[in-house]
Parts: C-alpha cells; sequence; structure tokens
C-alpha cells in the first residue's frame, strides 16, 4: 500500500500553482488599485465605538485549539460584533496541521481579510510581507491602535521583536505584560517532601538527592514504586527539559535560541562546555529512572494527566489550572543552583510572547476597521471580554478584577470553548488585569520565588531581512534538528558522552559561527 | 465533444479508402475512441497539466507571482539538497527501507497465495484468505497506535519478555528496532491483500498441467516449483516492476507517526523531510526540487528493471 504520497503533493502543488498563476494577473491589478489606501474609508471613526456606521464583514482565518468550541459561539466575538459593527467570519483550522493549512494559503494566493492567532513565525512574516501578501502595519498602528501604540512606548522591546530591518511591521504579537505568565513555575509535591520530612531542593545536588527519595520513599504509601519524580512536557520543537535546567547551569534562552548574551557579545552554547555538564546531570536522572522514562513520548493530554494524578514530583507549567482539585499538594520553587553557583531562570518568554499573532493581508479592503478592531483586545477592558466573557454570566468584578464564578468554572470545559485565549497564541493583552484565573495566589507565590531569578531583559527573535533570515532559515534547519535529536540520545544514554567532541566537530561543520555572526549582528542593531 | 463523432463520420463517407489505417480504424470504431477521450483529458489536464508547474524547482516560488512570474534560480534548490548534512541519511534510510520490504515483503504474499491454493478444504482457504486481508481495511493512524501499546514498555509484548526473564525493550524509541517494526507491520498488514492478485492468477493455472506433474511422480513441492510458480511468473513480474516504479516512495504517514527524535537516524526518509521542511515551512521550491529528484529516481529505476526484465524473462511492461 505505497501512497504515491511525493507525487501527488507535486502534482497538488503544481495545480494549485496553475490556478494561482490564472489567478495573479488579477491579483497584481488589485494590489495597484489597493496602494493608495481607498478613499471610501472615511466612514472609520479614529475612535469610540462602532468603529464604522454602516456594518462590514470581515474574513479572517484562525486557529482553533482543542479546548475552543465554536468561535461564532464565543460571547467575545457576539458582543464585539454588536459593539463594532463589524461581522468577523472566522474560517477556523485545527491546531493540529495547522503550519500547513496556513502556509497552503499564502501558496494558493487565496487569501482571508485577516489572520487572527496566527503562529506567524518571523520568516514566513517577512517572506510574505515583501511579496506584498501581508500589508505594513505601523502606520496603521500610528493612527488607529491607541492601545498598542501606548504599549510599544511603555515596553520598547515590542517594536524590535517586530519590525524588519526595512522598518515594516507585518505582523502583531500577543503581549504579555504580567510576568507570571511568561514563565513556567517549577511544581513540587509538597506532600511528598513533607512525608518524607524532606526540604525545598535550592541546588541541583539537593534536588537529586529529593528525586531519589522521591522514587525510593514510596512518598504515596500504595506501597509500589510507581511515583514519577520528575517530569516534562514533550514538545515538538526543543526540548522542554533542557530548557527548564538551561538556569541552573548558567545558560541563557536569549533572542529566542540557545544564546547567552555577554558584554555584549552573542555566544550560541549549544557546543558548550556548560551544554555538556546539564546534558550530563540530565542522563545521570534519566539513567536512575528520576526523569519520567516516557518524557520523550508522552502526549500533550497524558503529560496534563500526570499533572492531576498528584503522582509526579516536580514538573513545570505556567499555571495550576491543570490540577486545581489537588492544587494545594504543590507548591512552587526557585530554580536551584548548579555545580558552579549558577541560578537562572532562563525558559523565560520576552513580553511580545506571542509573535505572528495576527497579520492584515493585500486583500482586506477595510484596514483601518480591522486595526482598530484588533486594538480593543490590547486593553483591559477588551482584554477582559475576550478572557472573561459577559460580566454577570461569565464573570464578576471584585476589587475591579474579574473573576470566573465558580459554577461556570467548575464544569469542565466550560471556560476554553468559553474564550478563544485557551489553546495559546491569540492576538490581546495578557496583563495582571485579568490575570485572576491564570495567576491566582498560589501562582503569583510561586512566581515570587521565580522572579528574583529572571533575566532583567529578555530579547524576542530578532527580524532579519529576507536574504538573511532564509540563510539563518537554513542553517537553524540543520542544527536545529541536530541538536535535538543528539541532546536527546544524551540524555537517554542512547550516545554516550565520548561523542561530544563528535557533536561539537559536527557543529562547526554545520556552520554554527555563520549563525553566531548573524545573531551578532542582529543584537548590534537592536542595542543601539 | 459534440463535433468529433460527425467528424469521423464524414472521414470515413468521404474518403473511405484512403488515408492511414489509424484514422479508419478511428472512423470504424469511433464510439470505443469517444470512451477514451474521457481518461486521456484525465491524463492531460491532471498528469501532464501539471508538469509546467514543475518549473518551480528551479524558481524561487513567490506565490504573490506566481509560478511564471517567480524568480530563476537555477539548480539552488538541488545544491543546497545534496549540500545537506542529511543527505545520506535520508537517501540511505528510504533506499534500506524500501530495499529490506521487496526482499522480505514482496515473496511473502507470493507464499501465502501458494499455500492458501494448496489447502483442500474450500470453507478453510476462505477463512485463511479473510482474516488475512481484513487488517488492511485499518486505517494507518490506528495501525501505529497499535503498534503504541503492544509495544510500550508497559504492553503486551514487553509484559511477556519480562515474564520470560527478558529485560524490556524500547521498541518505539530505538532506531535499531524501527525499520523492523515498520516492516513487519506492513506485512502483517497487507501480505493478504497483496496476495488476491496471486491467488487469483493461480487459479488461472491449467488443471491438467498438475494432474500430468502428478502422474510423472511430483511431489507438491514439485507440482508449487514446476507449475505453479511458472504459472504464474509474468504476474510476479509485473508486479515487481511496478512496485520498482515507486521505490523511493515510503509510507509517508505511517513513518511520520512513528517518529521520533530517538529513532530518527533511521526513520528519517526523503518523504518525511519533504514534509517538515517544505510543506510546514512553505518552501515549496525547495519541496518541488526534491521531489523532482526522488521521481527522476523511480523513472530510472522503472527503465532499468523493465528492460532486465524484457530480457531475462520476456516478460515486461512494455
Amino acid at each position: 500500500m505505497r501512497r504515491h504520497w511525493g507525487r501527488s503533493a507535486l502534482a497538488t502543488l503544481i495545480i494549485a500553482g496553475l490556478i494561482l498563476a490564472g489567478c495573479s494577473n488579477g491579483g497584481d491589478s488589485k494590489k495597484e488599485n489597493n496602494s493608495p489606501p481607498p478613499s471610501t474609508e472615511s466612514a472609520v471613526k479614529a475612535e469610540g465605538f462602532p468603529i464604522v456606521d454602516q456594518p462590514i464583514k470581515l474574513k479572517m482565518f484562525t486557529r482553533i485549539a482543542p479546548a475552543n468550541g465554536p468561535f461564532k459561539e464565543m460571547p467575545v466575538f457576539q458582543d464585539y460584533e454588536k459593539l463594532s459593527n463589524i461581522q468577523v467570519e472566522f474560517t477556523e483550522a485545527p491546531t493540529d496541521g495547522f503550519a500547513e493549512k496556513k502556509n497552503l494559503l499564502f501558496a494558493s494566493n487565496e487569501l482571508p481579510d485577516a489572520l487572527f492567532r496566527s503562529e506567524l513565525n518571523p520568516l514566513e512574516t517577512i517572506r510574505y510581507g515583501t511579496a506584498g501578501q501581508l500589508i505594513p502595519l505601523e502606520d496603521l498602528i500610528e493612527e488607529y491602535a491607541p492601545n498598542l501604540k501606548a504599549l510599544m512606548e511603555q515596553y520598547p522591546e515590542i517594536r524590535s521583536a517586530i519590525t524588519t530591518p526595512e522598518g515594516h511591521i507585518y505582523s502583531i504579537p500577543g503581549i504579555v505584560t504580567t510576568g507570571s505568565a511568561r514563565t513556567d513555575k517549577r511544581w513540587i509535591n509538597k506532600a511528598w517532601l513533607e512525608k518524607l520530612n524532606l526540604k525545598e531542593p535550592t541546588t541541583t545536588e539537593e534536588l537529586y538527592n529529593v528525586l531519589v527519595a522521591f522514587r525510593d520513599g514510596d512518598p504515596n504509601g500504595n506501597g509500589v514504586a510507581d511515583e514519577i519524580p520528575m517530569t516534562a512536557r514533550n514538545a515538538a520543537a526543543g526540548i522542554i527539559i533542557v530548557n527548564m535546567m538551561a538556569g541552573s547551569f548558567g545558560l541563557d534562552l536569549q533572542l529566542g535560541y540557545n544564546i547567552n548574551i555577554e558584554d555584549g557579545k552573542v555566544n550560541i552554547w549549544s557546543g558548550d562546555e556548560k551544554h555538556k555538564e546539564l546534558l550530563m546531570y540530565l542522563n545521570r536522572l534519566y539513567k536512575e529512572k528520576l526523569l519520567d522514562q516516557e518524557i520523550f513520548s508522552h502526549t500533550e493530554a497524558q503529560y496534563l494527566a500526570k499533572q492531576g494524578s498528584g503522582n509526579a514530583g516536580l514538573f513545570f507549567d505556567q499555571t495550576n489550572n491543570n490540577f486545581l482539585p489537588i492544587m494545594d499538594q504543590y507548591v512552587g520553587i526557585a530554580p536551584p543552583a548548579g555545580p558552579n553557583g549558577d541560578q537562572m531562570q532562563s525558559a523565560v518568554a520576552p513580553v511580545p510572547r506571542d509573535f505572528g499573532a495576527f497579520a492584515i493581508t493585500s486583500v482586506n479592503k477595510h484596514p483601518e476597521a480591522t486595526m482598530r478592531w484588533i486594538d480593543y483586545f490590547y486593553s483591559d477592558e477588551g482584554s477582559t471580554l475576550l478572557r472573561f466573557g459577559r460580566e454577570g454570566e461569565h464573570y464578576e468584578m471584585r476589587d475591579g478584577v474579574p473573576y470566573y464564578f465558580d459554577d461556570f468554572i467548575a464544569v469542565t470545559g466550560a471556560q476554553g470553548k468559553m474564550t478563544p485565549y485557551a489553546g495559546g497564541g491569540a492576538p490581546h493583552l495578557i496583563s495582571d488585569q485579568v490575570a485572576s484565573f491564570i495567576n491566582p495566589p498560589q501562582v503569583q507565590e510561586a512566581f515570587k520565588k521565580l522572579e528574583p531569578y529572571m533575566p532583567e531583559i529578555r530579547y524576542a527573535n530578532p527580524m532579519f531581512d529576507e536574504e538573511t533570515a532564509q540563510k539563518v532559515n537554513i542553517l537553524r534547519n540543520d542544527i536545529d534538528k541536530y541538536v535535538n535529536e543528539q541532546s536527546t540520545k544524551f540524555i537517554v544514554g542512547a550516545l554516550s558522552f565520548d561523542k561530544w567532541e563528535e557533536f561539537q566537530s559536527t557543529l562547526n561543520k554545520m556552520k554554527i559561527d555563520e549563525l553566531e555572526g548573524i545573531y551578532q549582528a542582529a543584537y548590534d542593531k537592536m542595542a543601539k | 465533444m459534440k463535433s468529433l463523432p460527425e467528424d469521423a463520420a464524414d472521414v470515413s463517407l468521404i474518403q473511405p479508402r484512403r488515408g492511414s489505417g489509424l484514422i479508419r480504424n478511428i472512423a470504424k470504431r469511433y464510439d470505443l475512441y469517444l470512451m477514451l477521450l474521457l481518461p486521456i483529458a484525465w491524463y492531460l489536464i491532471f498528469h501532464y497539466g501539471p508538469l509546467y508547474g514543475l518549473q518551480i524547482a528551479f524558481k524561487n516560488f513567490n506565490p504573490a507571482k506566481g509560478i511564471m512570474g517567480s524568480p530563476w534560480e537555477g539548480f539552488g534548490h538541488f545544491v543546497r539538497f545534496f549540500d545537506s548534512y542529511y543527505f545520506w541519511r535520508l537517501l540511505w534510510n528510504t533506499v534500506s527501507i524500501n530495499l529490506f520490504s521487496l526482499l522480505i515483503a514482496f515473496p511473502i504474499p507470493i507464499m501465502l497465495a501458494l499455500l492458501v491454493n494448496e489447502i483442500r478444504s474450500k470453507t478453510y482457504s476462505k477463512w485463511l484468505q479473510n482474516i488475512t486481508y481484513i487488517p488492511h481495511f485499518i486505517s494507518v493512524v490506528v495501525i501505529v497506535g497499535i503498534l503504541n501499546v503492544f509495544l510500550s514498555p508497559t504492553g503486551p509484548i514487553n509484559m511477556l519478555i519480562e515474564a520470560f526473564g527478558g529485560s524490556s525493550v524500547r521498541f518505539l524509541e530505538s532506531a535499531g528496532w524501527f525499520k523492523t517494526i515498520f516492516i513487519g507491520s506492513n506485512i502483517w498488514q497487507n501480505m493478504g491483500w497483496q496476495s488476491i492478485i496471486y491467488i487469483a492468477a493461480l487459479s488461472g493455472v491449467n488443471p491438467q498441467l498438475y494432474e500430468a506433474a502428478k502422474m510423472d511422480g511430483a511431489s507438491r513441492l514439485r507440482r508449487i516449483w514446476h507449475v505453479s510458480l511458472p504459472g504464474i511468473a509474468p504476474v510476479i513480474v509485473i508486479l515487481l516492476i511496478l512496485d520498482i516504479g515507486h521505490f523511493m516512495n515510503v509510507g509517508f504517514e505511517k513513518i511520520l507517526l512513528m517518529q521520533n527524535n530517538l529513532n530518527l537516524e533511521s526513520s528519517d526518509v526523503i518523504s518525511t523531510f519533504v514534509y517538515t521542511t517544505g510543506i510546514l515551512k512553505g518552501e515549496y521550491s525547495y519541496t518541488a526540487a526534491i521531489g523532482l529528484f526522488n521521481s527522476v529516481i523511480n523513472l530510472i529505476l522503472l527503465l532499468l528493471v523493465n528492460r532486465f526484465a524484457r530480457k531475462t524473462s520476456e516478460t515486461s511492461l512494455w
């Protein structure tokens, strides 16, 4: 049963191309018409609601997470349609296979008016922006996005993270000013610590001993050694456990990559001795079954089930939402100090956390209205509507801060169905004002222990020009794949550390210095 | 479309005896040729027409500019692929998975067909056929799910191994086991289905030949060897050629589903590479170049094997 996959894929591509070639003339002429913004847009008000007097319709492409219900049934979009006079029709693509659908959308040039929660990466943004499929937004932001503009003034790193070297902004990110929402907490099983008479570990060696005790001491008291001492998410890109422990070995994660910045010098540490130390430590944990043996194979659902089971000793998550019924069993701890005294919380997202969350395409006839439409979600008021739904139905105000009703949140899945932020990546502002659910007292406490160890400033993925971005893409395709694959093997012991020099020399062969040079240049530009 | 039969009829009326044989033939059997039109149109529109888009393999495809408008790149994408660190690994995995499949999985349906053919009891042989070909209808996702359950460290296979005093094996997370599991489960799933055509061919073998062989005192094995196998040899050769025609294409979905960082060493094949770098990251030109490379190798292999088969066994596709 061999499928002619390659051929049919090619054929599909080519057919898509054929159709597209037919359309391309039309597309070009449309663009010409578009370049001077249509003057009929005078109906768009610079402030206040409704945004337009005559109702307009927009088509948006969006990602729908497993937790979400249909977007048209979400209170935020129903209410906002009445408020703004803008009707949005969503095309929903499931998280699984989303990247594929998104890219085919651009390849076939059958564009929606805007992309909502689109997870465009910098390369895609630049590629489609330069090609003219996404329109530059910097002037629109200036005039029609007061909330976003204010945020960009308050946090200058937002602008540098989304502006191309030519000075264009082709997509806007989800913005997170709540520090706690930018990093995963380290949840340790307090009940087990107490039962075994242990203290919170403060160094990596103490952590090792605590995990050994979790493994051997039968803290759950069922007489079987079925405890999972430590576990972490299994992500498609990157190795979460490495990122979480990196700070204890002096490794930072700047510029959205394995990068330390010391005295203005960019250092990609993938081949460094410190990285080896970290991997050796993790290898020791894995070998002695202190690290979840399924850490590289379990699914997201399985991982969340482990959180909720209360049978895990230490794991990482931003909130306690997944183990609310047993939340008292867990407490957040600070990052442990490593063998060289390093103590950092490295896995911290930048303020513009969700890059490429929203973009406007060239077929959009109402870019001004669209910009005003999205800008609302960058205000506390709009974000409250997006995250909490209707006052009196889904939430109430306590001390000026919205809280979900207890009986609403008690219904399994109801919250995820109600708001498009569940599942991540929605273009909006997450500030302390709207964080009561993701940042309850227990999470705040856990965050307080991490805060002193967070980097002063977290540089986001830099924006390159198209040619450089393509070069980075080619280099990183090979390098990232190699680093991930070999690191995984080092950790599980499928590859011995004798091979470390070979690992280093292969990285050099893959031109890691060239990559470092490119990042250095980008950083220099940014720091100016 | 409609005008054609009339034209054809005219030709036959005006010049009944002149013109080439083909035209006369068409005029005479225009109804049959009419039926041929649809498949020809299908091939032209969906198989030959798209060849025009192949040019994006030599271009930097930019969707906004279209296929014709995109700038030329030459052989850059091919060079990038050949220079890629993973090129040799991809090639080796693709070739070796297919080679092992061909060596191991190809003969098994033939043996199964011979076995079924030799069973005297009709009911029993029908039973056997049904049971062996039912797995064919299970979807790939479910098959991989079954593999995950059975081969997990806490699954039945490992429990058996531990019960006999062995230590559990991480089948799904080791490069060494990947090809065995992949090919083995393919055989399990498809041998029944693939044997159907051989069983059909076997039923066409003249029974007199068996009787004659029996008279001459040939044993069962001898009869299989000298009567059954030669009887279905042309079918075997044709299927072998067809199989080799898509030698470089492996079961893409299944491999993608089974892939993880720990078995990537032996599970990384060209088609999954195309998917992860091309489709997911929107690099259509690069992907098209790799796809073209793949197809060219397939074509070369097909031509070689066909020629070889024609020389040695006088059976070939053309």
